[in-house]
């Protein structure tokens, strides 16, 4: 059976939310991560503690799984919280919903807001909003 | 003033980025589709150009930016595959109980390409 089609972002209404996705960054993961950026630090895996940026492309990499973005999307901001820390190795649940769109001269404006709570909280060890730019009925 | 964290990037490590994020946007990693964009050529994830400013905040701030750090940022202009970037912090008035820091991303002409706000719970 085909895979189903991504939503395409720009088509999103506000307070669209994603299915809830359980993600775990591995110290593999992370050492990927730290590898890539070049980011010797030694703290992160001294403390077991995720880079904050780290946790967040991998939120923002799992909602763009069930995503199109438009060609010619543009990051246009980008707002991290962190809120206890990302444990490493920690099962995480990751919730994501459309927090703001609007359109102008054919392009939309859309705020993708994110959070990773662990295993067994409620409350979010982390938390994103992210704004991108795209043209309004462009398909990839 | 906290010591700058300056990169070369190169289009190496941005595919190495797009590997570890899962981003293969080709806008990043496809030159030949990239030329006819109109930003002419691949540029960098805009993730990756601002790891370089939680680098110099866990650098700053320690754990504190690991378990409290807050992050606004806005992209001001697309980074190239092979530029060299500055990430920069300038201390602002403490607020709430947060250490608060103006920060930024130049590249090598100086253009700006990031900029905005970070915070960490003073005295962490």
């Amino acid at each position: 059976m085909a895979a189903p089609a991504r939503a395409l972002l720009s088509d999103l209404p506000k307070g669209h939310e994603f299915p809830p996705a359980t993600l775990t960054l591995t110290p593999e993961a992370v050492l990927r991560y730290l590898d890539a950026v070049e980011d010797g630090n030694a703290i992160y895996l001294e403390r077991g503690l995720a880079p904050p940026l780290c946790a967040a492309a991998s939120a923002l990499g799992a909602l763009l799984e069930l995503l199109e973005l438009p060609a010619g999307t543009l990051h246009t901001g980008q707002e991290v919280d962190v809120r206890g820390g990302v444990q490493i190795g920690a099962q995480l649940t990751l919730t994501g919903r459309i927090a703001q769109r609007s359109e102008r001269a054919g392009m939309v404006i859309c705020a993708l807001e994110f959070a990773l709570t662990p295993a067994g909280s409620r409350a979010p060890a982390l938390a994103g909003r992210t704004t991108v730019l795209a043209p309004a009925g462009v398909a990839t | 003033m906290t010591a700058p964290v300056v990169k070369q990037l190169s289009p190496a490590q941005v595919r190495r980025y797009a590997d570890a994020s899962g981003d293969h946007n080709p806008i990043h990693v496809d030159e030949e589709f990239a030329r006819g964009t109109p930003f002419g050529g691949t540029i960098a994830h805009g993730m990756l150009v601002l790891a370089s400013i939680s680098e110099l905040m866990a650098a700053t701030c320690g754990e504190a930016w690991l378990t409290g750090g807050r992050l606004r940022v806005r992209f001001r202009a697309p980074c190239r595959t092979s530029d060299a970037i500055t990430a920069s912090a300038q201390p602002q008035t403490d607020r709430d109980g947060m250490r608060v820091y103006a920060v930024e991303v130049r590249n090598q002409e100086g253009e700006l390409l990031i900029s905005g706000t970070a915070e960490a719970p003073a005295g962490g």
